[in-house]
């Protein structure tokens, strides 16, 4: 998991942008739902989201406003903003077109 | 651009808010840990499990925490933040440094944005009240110079438009969104008895549509009311507050001009009419001008010229299509109308740079005084860079450590221009503090004139971000220098005190002989001033002003022929000689020492011959008999005017010795006839030479014509009493005017030394000006040097005390260091002295070099510095020559 979680990193925002597309989120939800819609795979080193998720709200690429959740507990929900969803597509695109590079230089060796 | 400022918004909150997002981590964190750990619960773990992996899936709490705070941005504003904080400490350290900067900077700063918003107060927002105003452009007629000899009009080729061309160019230059017309008009406001003169605007029904204004009470007159031609008035804001005590006027009626006129509206407060710098009481529209003008024929006839016309171009236009239109337009009326308009042409000239109006000398001074202030914060921020290079030298071993134990340059340089940046800004809001009492120096001058000048001056958003500009570069200029000397030292010299002194000071002496350079080019202009305003005290009018009274009176509008006013002058003046207190009394059209200068016509003397083709002009006033003696002007040969009631005698003038010098040499004066426009003058008399126009002109020559034969409506009496008796007459003068008229407007009641006094502002305020920087200046100077030469003794002490251990006499000592600094700072002052005169050849082509002021101000200057560099020099000297060699 170590190894991969430096390549991960550069992938991370991708990640928390995408997770955030459907709902706002709160940090926990994010790493949850990474880890759901990943089945498994891609373990996020949970704590190294949050640095990540200032950096994205330093960016504005996100907005976190407090809310509550089912249980009444306060939470900080993370919104993806407008900039934010077009930096997702943005990074979509880059990140399959490294992909498919990846995939024929892996199927001519 | 927007993007990243609302990120140093949101760095800076978070900043100031630290606790508060430290706390929310926290919480994120633990929140997120107990969720996790009850999701592994739920999985089957027990809860001290949970906890456990939890935790170590989470990973270093306090690393992410250190993590997010730099993911915020947020370590570079911390750094900024600790800059600022470590900068003003260390200025505070030394107070008196700080404090001289400070201050010199914000004067040097406060002084060139006051100017600057006077500047801009004319040409950026020439009508005030009005949005856009220098959007908007005169259509300036003009008579063209006529071909044939004899046709051409000297002088005076500047016209204004008439009524119909008006009415009729309105529709042919689309150029222009909408063209409003205007003319200036003197009223006579107030019943019998109680009449004031009212400044007053002739104005197009569309004015104030056009301009965009909204009234402060009532309702601008519309179209149909001004067409159906009923007497309505708008009043302006301060006549309606010093007039009608700001009571509800609009309905009520006044008497303007003896007609009753409705007040229909109050114009908004700062708009105060459509001539630059004028300041008028009321508009009327311009269709009323029959029934208030004694049934003026200017609506219909062609030839009255009197209505200038002005409009904002509309957005996709620009000034040459306006004036392609405009030509056309002109020379289309030119065909149809060639009687009245086969010469006539027009300009399209922007609104502030109107060809009438005291802005005409009043920019180009202000221009030559914020280019000279400008030299001044050059001279201002030199002499900070040597102060603080002199500071810095005493950091250098400051800056050394730092840099040893790891600083990077970027740091230090950032550290020392933070500094150098606090100290401009803390002299950048000092000097916007001075602006904003510099700008209301010429609000706070009412000028006495024919009507009343006002520029409504401000400090607005421009002037402040002109007075933060300045602070800036200055902060930027004087910085830099003492972080680059530093960043050197600390590179080479490292920890060593001492080293190659000669290499260093050759930047500094250079900076210490420009400031002086700069100094002395201000010192001289501040000389310049100060010496042609006290000369206003010294020099000799040629009149007796002691025991003057003026008072302006105007029979305008009233449609009162020339006998009659002849008739009405006359027994004026009957009725104010027989005054107990009066021992003189004349009628002027014009008061000597004006603002605005004497009117200047062409004439011609038969028998003269001019070389070149040029035309003879002359100064000339209008006076009634008796003024000479009023006046105290000797008569030198001849005798005054014939009585106003004269209906005999050939017109006359009489002119004065510098006229009959420059054109007469040689021949009897008197008896000899004069050829003004068509009429023929015999001169009766020839009266001594005096001041007209100014302080500081030359013998000028002039032409009195007589009221008899040129009366006018309007005039100025000026009454001879008793020296100290003029305040005392004063009450007296406006019931007598009223025996002879009762509607006769009095107004402008003043001593001739008042008036010359106020006329005086626009060199006294420069004046004031320099009589705070010139000393300020110097001061600054010996400060500079004092500093410069200080430091560089000290880092020369061992070498100084060396050669006194040698047996050098302290007397030598002193002398090698004057010498070096003299060389350098004769070499400034030098370069200062030429630019100085290159300037004033410049500006006042042909006046002789003041001595005094090209001599004494360099000797001075010198002096002071030789001074400054002397205190040092001597200190060195005197220092045991054991201690300092142990030093080293």
């Amino acid at each position: 998991v170590t190894e991969r979680a430096d390549f991960l990193q550069g992938t991370l925002d991708l990640l928390i942008l995408r997770s955030l597309a459907l709902r706002p989120l709160h940090g926990w939800g994010i790493s949850k739902r990474i880890r759901q819609l990943s089945a498994d795979v891609l373990q996020v080193n949970q704590g190294s989201l949050y640095p990540a998720l200032y950096r994205l709200e330093d960016r504005g690429l996100v907005n976190s406003a407090w809310g509550t959740s089912d249980e009444g507990r306060r939470i900080r929900l993370y919104t993806l903003t407008a900039a934010g969803r077009k930096q997702m597509r943005v990074e979509q695109a880059d990140w399959r077109r490294f992909v498919e590079a990846m995939e024929q230089v892996l199927e001519g060796t | 651009m927007f993007g990243r400022g609302a990120q140093l918004a949101r760095r800076i909150t978070r900043l100031m808010r630290r606790g508060a997002h430290e706390r929310r981590m926290d919480d994120e964190m633990r929140f997120h840990l107990e969720m996790e750990a009850a999701d592994l619960q739920r999985a089957g773990l027990p809860p001290a499990e949970a906890r456990r992996r939890a935790r170590l899936m989470f990973g270093a709490v306090e690393r992410f925490r250190e993590e997010s705070w730099d993911a915020r941005g947020l370590r570079q504003v911390e750094h900024a933040l600790r800059d600022v904080r470590h900068g003003w400490r260390s200025l505070i350290r030394s107070p008196l440094l700080s404090g001289v900067v400070v201050v010199s900077l914000g004067v040097g700063i406060g002084v060139n944005t006051a100017i600057f918003s006077w500047i801009q107060a004319v040409t950026l927002n020439p009508i005030p009240g009005v949005a856009d105003s220098r959007d908007y452009y005169l259509l300036q007629p003009r008579a063209a110079m006529a071909s044939g000899a004899g046709q051409a009009q000297a002088g005076g080729t500047r016209l204004e438009m008439s009524w119909p061309e008006y009415q009729d160019v309105r529709d042919w230059v689309p150029s222009f969104e909408e063209l409003i017309a205007f003319r200036t008009v003197p009223f006579t406001e107030g019943r019998s008895g109680h009449t004031v003169r009212a400044a007053g605007q002739l104005v197009s029904a569309n004015y104030f549509s056009a301009l965009g204004l909204q009234p402060r009470l009532g309702r601008f007159p519309s179209g149909d009311v001004v067409h159906a031609g009923e007497p309505v008035v708008v009043i302006s804001h301060d006549y309606w507050q010093t007039r009608f005590a700001g009571a509800d006027v609009v309905g009520s009626t006044i008497r303007l001009n003896d007609r009753d006129v409705t007040i229909v509206a109050v114009a908004p407060q700062r708009f105060q009419g459509t001539v630059l710098g004028l300041d008028f009481n009321l508009w009327v529209p311009a269709e009323m001008a029959p029934l208030l003008l004694a049934g003026s024929g200017e609506l219909k006839e062609r030839g009255m010229r009197a209505y200038s016309v002005a409009g904002r171009l509309r957005a996709d236009a620009t000034p040459a299509q306006a004036q392609g239109q405009v030509a056309a337009a002109m020379a289309r009326l030119a065909g149809m109308y060639p009687e009245t308009n086969r010469n006539v042409r027009a300009d399209v000239v922007p609104y502030w740079r109107a060809p009438a109006g005291p802005q005409q000398f009043l920019i180009p001074a202000l221009a030559i005084l914020q280019g000279l202030m400008l030299i001044l914060l050059l001279a201002v921020c030199a002499n900070t860079a040597n102060l603080m290079l002199a500071r810095a030298a005493t950091r250098q071993r400051e800056i050394a450590v730092r840099r040893a134990l790891g600083a990077s340059r970027s740091r230090i340089i950032s550290l020392l221009l933070t500094e150098s940046m606090l100290l401009s800004l803390v002299g950048a809001a000092l000097g916007i503090v001075i602006a904003f009492w510099g700008t209301t120096a010429l609000r706070a001058g009412p000028m006495i004139t024919a009507f009343p000048i006002r520029y409504q001056t401000d400090m607005d958003g421009l002037g402040l971000a002109v007075a933060l500009g300045l602070g800036a570069v200055c902060g930027v200029a004087f910085g830099l220098a003492p972080a680059l000397q530093l960043l050197r030292s600390g590179q080479s010299g490292s920890l060593r005190v001492g080293k190659s002194w000669a290499t260093r000071t050759k930047a500094r002496g250079a900076l210490m002989g420009i400031e002086v350079g700069l100094a002395l080019i201000v010192l001289v202009a501040a000389a310049i001033f100060l010496r042609s305003f006290g000369e206003t005290r010294d020099t000799a009018t040629g009149f007796e002003s002691d025991g003057i009274l003026l008072a302006a009176y105007d029979f305008s509008g009233r449609g009162v022929d020339d006998a009659e006013l002849r008739r009405l002058t006359d027994e004026l003046l009957l009725r104010v000689r027989g005054l107990a207190a009066v021992e003189a009394a004349a009628i002027a059209r014009m008061v000597p020492l004006d603002i605005h200068g004497m009117s200047v016509r062409p004439f011609t003397l038969p028998g003269r011959v001019r070389s070149d083709a040029a035309v003879d002009v002359s100064t000339i006033n209008v006076v009634t008999p008796g003024y000479f003696t009023t006046m105290q002007i000797p008569l030198l040969t001849g005798s005054d005017f014939v009585d106003l009631k004269d209906e005999v005698a050939p017109p006359q003038v009489i002119v004065n010795d510098e006229f009959v010098r420059r054109y007469l040499e040689g021949v009897e004066p008197v008896g000899r006839t004069i050829q003004f426009g068509d009429r023929m003058y015999t001169i009766t008399a020839v009266a001594a030479t005096t001041l007209y126009n100014s302080f500081s002109e030359r013998p000028t020559p002039i032409v009195y014509f007589s009221y008899r034969d040129r009366p006018s409506a309007g005039g100025e009496l000026h009454v001879r009493t008793r020296p100290g008796g003029e305040l005392a007459l004063a009450p007296e003068i406006r019931p007598i005017a009223y025996e002879v008229d009762p509607l006769l407007p009095i107004y402008d009641v003043r001593t001739l030394d008042q008036h010359v006094e106020k006329n005086l502002i626009f060199r006294r305020v420069p004046a004031r000006m320099f009589a705070v920087l010139g000393p300020m200046l110097l001061i600054l100077a010996a400060m500079g040097i004092y500093a410069v030469v200080e430091f560089s003794v000290s880092r020369r002490a061992a070498e100084i005390g060396l050669r006194l251990a040698l047996g050098a006499s302290a007397a030598r000592v002193v002398r090698q260091v004057m010498r070096d600094s003299l060389r350098v700072i004769t070499i400034g002052a030098a370069s200062g002295w030429v630019i100085a005169f290159l300037i004033y050849i410049h500006v006042a082509p042909g006046e002789p070099l003041d001595p005094a002021v090209f001599a004494g101000v360099p000797a001075l200057l010198l002096l002071v510095a030789a001074l400054a560099a002397w205190v040092p020099a001597r200190r060195a000297s005197r220092v045991d020559p054991m201690r300092t060699l142990r030093l080293e």
